[in-house]
């Protein structure tokens, strides 16, 4: 409005003189004023000024040829523009956003329309490129999803399979409480092991007991020996206790064991009454000579 | 101020080119640039003659460094004796001129001797069509409709262009000055009129 006052030449001349020494000074401040002369004129040509402010435009503006010419001007151009106007509305032309953007884009220079060229490429391939991720990431998921469903149906499988396992369990337990109950014995080994060791079962005072089944095919007896017994063979001589020789075994191996050397032999349950008995063990000298090692005592008990 | 009979010599004005630079290119840029601004300032004051009293002006300064006035800033200087001729111009003026208020109103466009008024839209049309697309409907919407329809069309323009209301009306100017001048050449160059 400061300007406007200024062009139409009503302000005073101190204010004048500040508008003006801004205007030298600052370019924008001067174009400010030089858009403010061409916005005044063209309300003067479109009748839009109040007569004091037409009257004032009229003694500043038309009286100089530079200033009549721009007046001359901004009327050819609101000739121009109405008509501009008038062709839109009868020809009913409605640019569409596409179409404004065509034209806009033509009207760059051709670096930058190269520019955007390239820009709108590097979008294209940008979106191209995400939807083949996007598609990938599509697959992937579905391989995974039924991967899961495939997990989820070995679980079910196992679940089920375990269920039959601990209810088959559950039968058999329950069929062994019924024979128990029914009086029926479960099946009897065929071998009765015995084991000898030094001190003890060598006196006549602890006695151990070989326990034979009716199924008992086989007494085998196990003599642990101490490491002083180091012959190269041995002999057993198994007796009852009223002295009647059962069995004698000769040239009989030791063997390693966790705890020792052991000597072992296998006597027929049917040899064996039930009674107490007596193992002689015996060490072979390489010239066949004898050495007592020493007795063993044990009683038999037969089911 | 036509009662200064003193003109601008050639030694005077070599005085004034090197009082304004000590390169002689330099010194004519700015000589250039002080007679615009002058030329500006007078037409701004609404003065009949602007260039007229824009070289009186130089004159002035030019004559005052020939009789060994040191100036420091020739510019400042010119502007200076410009408003003394401006209250000079106002003091003469209501001898020459009638009351504002009992003059008569133009109704119409004082034309220019030998012109033709259809000329300059002639020209107008045609230098429209040197301007990019974009650039001629800016113009075209900007400059487009009365005052409330204006404003419409240029709310429109920042938007659609996407820049401030400022920006836009610099870049209209731009554009306003540039067809200007083409249709000034255009209707100086009747041969080259378009049928």
């Amino acid at each position: 409005m400061l300007l406007v006052k200024y062009l139409l030449g009503d302000l005073s001349e101190d204010e004048q003189v500040r508008v003006e020494d801004r205007a030298f000074a600052d370019a924008d401040y001067r174009r400010a004023l030089d858009a403010a002369e061409a916005d005044l004129i063209d309300a003067y040509v479109r009748g839009e000024l109040l007569p004091v402010e037409r009257r004032a435009f009229e003694r500043r503006f038309l009286i100089s040829p530079q200033r009549r010419k721009k007046v001359a001007f901004a009327r050819d151009l609101a000739i121009v523009a109405a008509e501009a106007k008038a062709a839109e509305s009868e020809t009913f032309i409605r640019l569409s956003a596409w179409q404004t953007l065509v034209r806009f884009v033509r009207g760059w220079n051709p670096a930058l329309q190269f520019a955007a060229g390239l820009a709108a490429l590097i979008v294209v391939a940008g979106a191209s490129l995400l939807a083949f991720q996007y598609a990938g990431m599509r697959s992937r998921v579905a391989v995974l999803e039924t991967q899961r469903h495939n997990l989820e149906t070995r679980t079910e499988e196992l679940q089920r399979q375990l269920g039959e396992e601990q209810a088959r369990a559950g039968n058999l337990a329950a069929e062994v409480r019924q024979q128990q109950t029914a009086g029926v014995t479960p099946p009897q080994s065929l071998i009765a092991s015995l084991l000898l060791l030094p001190g003890l079962s060598r006196s006549e005072s602890r006695r151990e007991q070989l326990v034979l089944n009716p199924s008992t095919q086989i007494a085998h007896i196990e003599i642990q020996l101490e490491p002083r017994d180091d012959y190269p063979r041995f002999r057993a001589e198994l007796r009852t206790i009223g002295g009647d020789e059962v069995l004698i075994r000769g040239n009989l191996p030791r063997r390693a064991a966790t705890s020792g050397y052991t000597v072992s032999v296998d006597v027929p349950a049917s040899a064996l009454a039930m009674g107490q008995y007596e193992l002689a063990l015996k060490g072979i000298l390489n010239d066949q000579s004898l050495q007592d090692i020493g007795y063993y005592y044990f009683s038999v008990q037969k089911q | 101020m036509r009662s200064e009979k003193w003109s601008l010599t050639q030694e005077a004005f070599n005085g004034l080119l090197a009082s304004l630079a000590p390169d002689r290119d330099v010194a004519a840029r700015r000589y250039l640039e002080v007679r615009k601004n002058l030329v500006r300032l007078f037409e701004w004051r609404g003065c009949s003659t602007p260039e007229e009293y824009a070289d009186e002006a130089i004159n002035r300064c030019a004559k005052k460094i020939g009789e060994g006035e040191q100036i420091r800033d020739v510019a400042t200087y010119c502007i200076g004796i410009a408003r003394m001729l401006l209250l000079e111009m106002s003091r003469e003026r209501p001898k020459e001129a009638r009351s504002l208020d009992q003059a008569p109103e133009p109704h119409t466009l004082p034309t220019e001797p030998g012109t033709d008024p259809e000329r300059g839209v002639e020209c107008l049309r045609r230098c429209l069509t040197e301007l990019s697309p974009e650039n001629r409907d800016l113009i075209l919407n900007y400059y487009q409709g009365d005052k409330g329809e204006k404003i419409k069309n240029r709310k429109g323009l920042t938007e659609l262009f996407g820049i401030p209301a400022n920006t836009l009306r610099m870049r209209a100017l731009r554009l306003r000055e540039k067809l200007q001048l083409c249709a000034e050449n255009c209707i100086r160059q009747p041969e080259t009129m378009p049928s």
